[in-house]
């Protein structure tokens, strides 16, 4: 029962931000370059949340940032998740020195990280939305990749397997019938867990100025920019912060519900 | 469960990293001076240095820090902008002004106790001058020809052509004991302080220097406390941390001082100006027809007004009005769209081009370029925002004119000159002008000179050799506690001798 509740709560919260990212796509209150707002107005009347210092809607900034935020996550969602799972199911099939080493590689890609990484790959590319996913994307392909692996090795262990490899299946068809069905629950949660520490760790490189280069408007870089200005419009600081909270509260409350609703053991006793 | 609340906690203490660093007390109590303790005056600043050495890249930090403080030039910059003599008692210039001979004042010592001799200014000037010096201002010096020491007062400067503005150009030359090992992160100057400590990172504290040659100054030591954002250091001033701000650049923070008994802000001369610098080289900005269609597509008041709240002021050119040739030429390339359009129809690019903005990343730029993307796309060109590193700038742009244009702010005065130069990293290539700025530099009274560069100017300025945004302020808020100070901040220097805390 709780595990639906939360798992309710978190999707509502992120299909807010979802709507708000889609309803930019067709319909924004400004154009995001109009700078024609007046620098720093209050919320209210004309401008719903106020404008930041070069006089652009701030609502129509974190409309756009909406996008930005999801891109980055769902964009390095994929691309950890791809990386990850297949480095973890050859290190899952590995055996003996070959494991030893691939652990090992994974082990040194976790404990890297994330932001150095992130800076690394932004100074070898350049500061773009691409570069972010990028980065985000493979530092967190190392923690896929441990998890998928570890998944692996137990569901190979079950007598399952052996009893449909001695039938005479094929290692690929024994991955894609019994490997892949088993480790997914576990692995979809975990992936859930990713895309808010991806949103979040977007909202750090933007606020480094590492992110997408201006002026697409993430809403680390808005923070970043309302810095100087909190005292005297707090919105523009505010707004994204709460916006930040939202998603990444909703994402993992799905995350979190998923889990339940996924475990038996868990639905049971509750 | 604990990867959950791990996401929520990082996304609130982002939210609040932007909150929380404009928190901060609301007391206006300076350090507290009790009675019989030495006065030292509190300064913050956002510049640290990056060394000691400001013929190293040592930067403005090490200006602000050490120049007129802890190194003396033979003559002084003040803050009013006026020349004035200070280890050189006088001068004297030949006829055909290729000879200087300067003299000495006599007993002056340096802050190791060894006398100060003419060799030591020739062994100075010339570490200027040196292959290997980074000195911004080593160009200006050219001219010189040799540097001779007769004897202990005296020092002959030999040009190779004439340079009027020899005597202030030498207001740079820091005199250093050429004995001083390691002036990267020690000194060995004539100034009224002697460096006592530089905490990398933190601060970097003056004591006054008891064998100083001159007037005792007005206190007895000061500590320059770096920040690396304008907010912590508000707060700093706000909590009694430090006593002044060198330079703010902040203005929404100035809400938090106007009014209250507690602080002073004084608006001076700045001489930093931002620059829209096209490379002037290729196309399209070799053309000066889509240059100023350029400057006048960018509403300059709007931008400055926007970043400054309504500080600063705009400019026509590269002269500050504290230099001597300043000219009002802020009507040359006025804001006006439908003017931008047809100027740039009749450069033959009715329809707008694409370009590559390589923006610094620290403020303002980040801000502007944001800005001047969106008023050029109202003229149909699309500006590609390239956002690099300070180190990058001066590879990619300054050093490989690797660029089609690019943000910066230019800090010192009379630094029109460089568009006499066409290996300048802007690339202006103007005959007339290089002759102007040539012969300005040999002119013979300073009216000649000034009518000279003041004709230089306008020829930029017609040219659009760059899109000059605006003047940045020059504000300085300090505890009301505090007299003395230095408020105009010119070339970025600061000198802390006359700052008196009651």
């Amino acid at each position: 029962m709780r595990g639906r509740l939360t798992f309710t709560a978190g999707c509502v919260l992120v299909a807010a931000v979802l709507l708000v990212a889609a309803v930019s796509l067709v319909w924004l209150p400004y154009d995001p370059s109009d700078t024609t707002g007046g620098r720093l107005a209050p919320p209210g009347g004309e401008h719903l949340l106020g404008t930041d210092k070069l006089g652009r809607d701030l609502l129509t900034q974190l409309m756009v940032g909406a996008r930005i935020a999801l891109t980055v996550g769902i964009g390095s969602v994929l691309v950890g998740g791809l990386i990850g799972v297949t480095a973890g199911l050859l290190a899952g099939f590995a055996t003996r020195w070959l494991d030893d080493v691939l652990s090992a590689a994974l082990d040194i890609v976790i404990a890297f990280p994330t932001l150095l990484l992130a800076m690394l790959v932004v100074a070898a590319r350049e500061a773009s939305l691409g570069s972010a996913v990028l980065a985000i994307g493979l530092a967190m392909s190392g923690v896929v990749a441990r998890l998928t692996r570890v998944l692996v090795k137990q569901v190979l262990t079950q007598d399952y397997i052996t009893a449909s490899r001695t039938s005479g299946t094929s290692w690929p068809r024994v991955v894609a019938e019994h490997v892949l069905p088993n480790i997914a629950p576990t692995l979809l949660v975990n992936l859930a867990l990713q895309l808010g520490l991806a949103v979040l760790a977007e909202a750090a490189l933007s606020y480094l100025g590492l992110g997408p280069p201006p002026p697409n408007a993430s809403w680390g870089r808005l923070l970043q920019e309302a810095q100087a200005t909190v005292l005297t419009a707090p919105t523009g600081a505010i707004a994204p912060g709460v916006l930040l909270v939202v998603l990444v509260v909703g994402v993992n409350l799905v995350a979190d519900g998923l889990r339940d609703l996924a475990d038996p053991t868990r639905r049971r006793s509750r | 469960m604990t990867s959950k609340f791990a996401g929520v906690v990082a996304a609130l203490a982002l939210a609040l990293a932007a909150c929380g660093s404009g928190g901060g007390g609301t007391t206006g109590n300076g350090a507290p001076s009790g009675p019989g303790t030495a006065t030292t005056i509190e300064i913050g600043s956002l510049y640290e240095p990056q060394n000691l050495d400001n013929t190293a890249g040592g930067g403005q930090g090490v200006t602000e820090a050490f120049n007129g403080n802890v190194y003396e030039g033979l003559f002084r910059l003040t803050d009013a902008g006026k020349v004035e003599n200070l280890l050189a008692e006088g001068y004297d210039v030949s006829g055909d002004g290729l000879t200087y001979t300067f003299k000495l004042r006599r007993g002056v010592t340096f802050h190791s106790g060894k006398a100060l001799t003419a060799a030591d200014v020739k062994a100075s000037i010339e570490r200027v001058l040196a292959e290997d010096s980074q000195s911004a201002r080593k160009g200006n010096l050219k001219v010189i020809k040799s540097v001779e020491a007769p004897d202990d007062a005296t020092v002959v400067v030999r040009l190779s052509s004439r340079s009027i503005s020899l005597v202030y150009n030498l207001s740079y030359v820091w005199i250093v004991n050429p004995a001083a090992k390691d002036l990267a992160t020690g000194e060995d100057g004539t100034g009224p302080y002697k460096l006592e400590a530089w905490k990398r990172g933190s601060t970097l504290s003056l004591r006054r220097f008891p064998g100083y040659w001159g007037a005792r100054p007005a206190n007895d030591g000061v500590v320059f406390h770096y920040f690396t954002e304008a907010t912590a250091l508000n707060n700093a001033l706000l909590t009694g941390a430090v006593d002044v701000i060198t330079s703010e650049q902040s203005p929404d923070a100035l809400s938090q001082f106007t009014g209250n008994p507690d602080y002073r802000i004084s608006e001076g001369h700045s001489t930093t100006k931002l620059l829209l610098a096209f490379n002037d080289r290729k196309a399209p900005f070799d053309k000066p027809l889509v240059r100023k269609a350029v400057a006048s597509a960018i509403d300059d008041a709007k931008l400055l007004q926007s970043v400054w709240a309504g500080h600063g002021s705009l400019i026509g050119s590269m002269v500050p009005p504290t230099d001597p040739w300043y000219e009002d030429l802020t009507s040359l390339d006025p804001y006006d769209v439908e003017l931008a359009r047809k100027e740039l129809a009749e450069a033959g690019y009715p329809k707008g081009f694409r370009f590559t903005l390589d923006t610094p990343n620290y403020d303002p730029h980040p801000t502007a370029a944001t800005f001047i993307k969106g008023e050029l796309a109202k003229v149909g060109i699309t500006v590609d925002i390239n956002v690099i590193t300070a180190d990058e700038w001066y590879t990619k742009v300054y050093k490989n004119r690797d660029f089609a244009a690019t943000l910066q702010e230019h800090v010192n005065d009379r630094d029109v000159v460089w568009y006499g130069d066409p290996d300048f990293y802007w690339g202006y290539d103007d005959k007339q002008v290089t002759a102007w700025v040539k012969e300005a530099e040999q002119a013979r009274t300073a009216d000649e000179q000034t009518a000279l560069l003041k004709k230089a100017n306008r020829k930029i300025a017609e040219d659009a050799a760059s899109d000059w945004l605006y003047l940045y302020p020059q504000i300085v808020v300090a505890s009301s506690k505090l007299s003395g100070y230095p408020v105009n901040g010119l070339n970025s220097q600061f000198y802390a001798y006359g700052i008196k805390k009651s």
